[in-house]
């Protein structure tokens, strides 16, 4: 699988991919909290099937982005259409029932439950039996249990992490707990996965593994995936399509080449001189 | 060398997640149970030592078993939900109040409708689990403020229910059958035309209660629900993105856990107490049964046990240790002693293994699956 994957020219794929649908459009979306104007008229697309990097300086957006599409922060002005809805009084949970799943910068996991546990908690909202019968556990509960626990084990076969299976997360080294977050957020089976700096602290090693389980997911879960991240070599690599925040607004949206040349975002990165 | 899981493969997921994965484990329940539900009734009908009088079983196993189940309850909302509450006496008085109307009737008068609310007396289980819902009513109520605040500021949310009750049930009469002194005496205990009158009987129906209860617990604690609670205690941002509710979550933990809260101060009131006073429920015992979480260990169900147990039988059996060694001391030194020994002990623990004895036996049986190697 791993030859296989880190072969295959991603351009080839991506040109097919990009024609896709449009899964989810931010229109103009301004969101400020006082007087710190965090996005400013965002606008972009995510199609269906694609890797679409948001990339920029510290401090341009890129998370607050992230938060808005996940219902965390509320816009003050714009509109996001998600499936083909326009949104209204998004909660984490309604985005999450509705197939956006997200993992942190900071690695969020529930640190006092075992990986598997946490892998666990991503089935939440398809897991059906009331709380009778999860009293009673013995029967529908039990069936319902296992039911998830094969579709979680199948997550941990893909991500190589069963040996750490019943370790509680708060033990496991920082590059490993940021695998078993791609799995909870996995678990929910999400059409649209928000990646919030998969790669931040990783070295080479784990990079490249993070790197081919992200192209994975895209070609075999079928899910297109959203990710911010600092690294340019794996942006360029592996996204299909790429927007640049910079102070909150968008200063360049396009294909890997085209945001390497724009001269906007060269400046942005550089500076310019005065 | 004898607790080894070496050899133990499991083949099917069902016993992969099963409560006691462990073979000996599982041996050690089923002795456990037989000791408890045979050994200890066997012995107290044939007076046999430990078990000479009821002392023993009227006097530490009754109040251990029902403060355990409490524990229990509480810990499912603290040590599960992660959310503080100091007025676990309080729910207490709830179930146990609310069974003694139950019990021996409701008559509501309602003057202003023209009408009132009358139930004839309900038999003693169906009042002891009505007490329950009753208490999981109020907690759900208590349990509201959760959604906005938290941690330390709950527990004052909190507080304020334990004092809102000791006042109910001191100056509110209709509550205490209108009785003078404000002290009330529990009916009989007759389940489907059995008395439970003597220790050995009481114990059993208390045992009875511990037991489904805490296997209810462990069900809860070990699936979809559990995790939902673990993820809002550890972090309940990210839980909100795997779809959880918080005010499902937090709801559903005020109301088990008041629930079972409830059916222990039922229980403690007419199992143990036979007659009782608001002040049975008063703050000391919302402390008890925190010290007894903590001791015990913050999320398990097990530690319950062990906390209760240490936190009630500590002090007992401070007390009559000088006499039994003969050691020639003063009552009232003894009953000095007991605070410092029992609070020096607390402090010790709590420095020495924070996460209680839960921890500690974990830490036990991981070393124990090694002896005599160090590793």
């Amino acid at each position: 699988m791993k030859a296989d994957v880190e072969t295959r020219p991603v351009s080839a794929s991506a040109a097919a991919k990009a024609r896709g649908d449009v899964l989810l459009s931010v229109d103009n979306v301004s969101l400020s909290f006082g007087g710190v104007r965090a996005l400013r008229d965002v606008s972009f697309d995510i199609r269906k099937g694609e890797i679409r990097a948001i990339i920029g300086p510290n401090g341009a957006g890129k998370t607050s982005m992230l938060n808005v599409i996940n219902g965390f922060y509320h816009p003050q002005g714009g509109i996001i259409t998600f499936k083909g809805k326009r949104r209204h009084d998004m909660r984490p949970y309604l985005a999450a029932s509705q197939g956006i799943a997200r993992t942190f910068q900071n690695v969020a996991l529930f640190r006092g439950m075992s990986t598997l546990d946490n892998i666990m908690t991503g089935r939440t909202l398809k897991m059906r039996r009331g709380i009778l019968a999860q009293a009673i556990y013995w029967g529908a509960s039990q069936r319902e249990e296992i039911r998830h626990r094969k579709a979680v084990e199948h997550i941990i076969d893909f991500l190589e992490i069963k040996h750490i299976r019943k370790t509680p997360v708060g033990k496991l080294p920082y590059g490993l707990q940021k695998r078993v977050e791609l799995g909870r957020a996995l678990a929910t089976e999400p059409e649209l996965l928000l990646l919030d700096e998969p790669m931040a602290g990783m070295n080479l090693e784990e990079k490249q593994d993070m790197s081919r389980f992200i192209l994975t997911v895209r070609d075999t879960f079928d899910t297109t995936i959203a990710l911010i991240e600092h690294d340019m070599g794996v942006v360029m690599d592996l996204s299909d399509r790429i927007v640049v925040l910079d102070y909150g607004r968008k200063i360049a949206d396009g294909t890997p080449g085209e945001v390497q040349r724009n001269q906007a975002v060269i400046d942005a990165y550089l500076g310019i001189p005065h | 060398m004898l607790y080894r899981e070496a050899g133990q493969f499991k083949s099917t997921y069902a016993a992969d997640m099963a409560i006691f994965p462990i073979r000996q484990d599982r041996m050690a329940l089923w002795l456990l149970l037989a000791v408890a539900f045979l050994g200890v009734p066997l012995l107290a009908h044939f007076r046999i030592w430990p078990l000479g009088s009821d002392y023993f079983l009227r006097a530490i196993l009754i109040p251990f078993l029902i403060l355990s189940l409490a524990t229990v309850g509480l810990n499912i909302l603290m040590g599960y939900c992660g959310q503080i509450s100091l007025g676990s006496g309080a729910f207490m008085a709830i179930g146990a109040y609310s069974t003694y109307k139950f019990a021996t009737g409701v008559h509501l008068p309602l003057a202003w409708f023209g009408t009132a609310i009358s139930i004839d007396p309900l038999p003693v289980l169906p009042s002891i689990l009505l007490g329950g819902v009753m208490s999981a009513v109020v907690g759900i109520l208590f349990g509201i403020p959760s959604l906005r605040i938290k941690g330390l500021y709950l527990a004052v949310a909190t507080l304020a229910a334990q004092f809102f009750f000791d006042w109910v049930f001191i100056r509110v009469k209709w509550f205490t059958n209108y009785t003078p002194s404000g002290s009330v005496a529990a009916p009989e205990i007759t389940i489907f035309g059995y008395v439970f009158h003597t220790p050995i009987e009481r114990y059993l129906l208390c045992l009875a209660f511990v037991a489904v209860f805490a296997v209810i617990s462990k069900n809860l604690v070990r699936g979809n629900l559990g995790r939902q609670w673990m993820a809002i205690r550890d972090m309940d941002i990210a839980a909100e993105l795997m779809g959880i509710r918080p005010l499902y979550a937090k709801l559903t933990a005020f109301a088990i856990s008041s629930f079972i809260v409830g059916i222990a101060g039922a229980l403690f009131a007419f199992v143990y107490l036979g007659a009782w006073e608001p002040l049975a429920f008063n703050i000391d015992r919302s402390f008890q049964l925190l010290f007894m979480v903590i001791i015990g260990g913050l999320g398990s169900i097990l530690g319950s046990f062990l906390g209760a147990a240490f936190i009630l039988i500590l002090p007992i059996l401070l007390d009559q240790g000088p006499h039994a060694l003969g050691i020639p001391v003063t009552v009232e030194t003894v009953s000095l002693m007991v605070l410092v020994v029992t609070g020096a002990l607390i402090c010790y623990l709590l420095v020495v293994e924070p996460l209680g004895f839960a921890r500690l036996w974990s830490v036990a049986k991981e070393k124990l699956r090694l002896w005599p190697y160090p590793y």
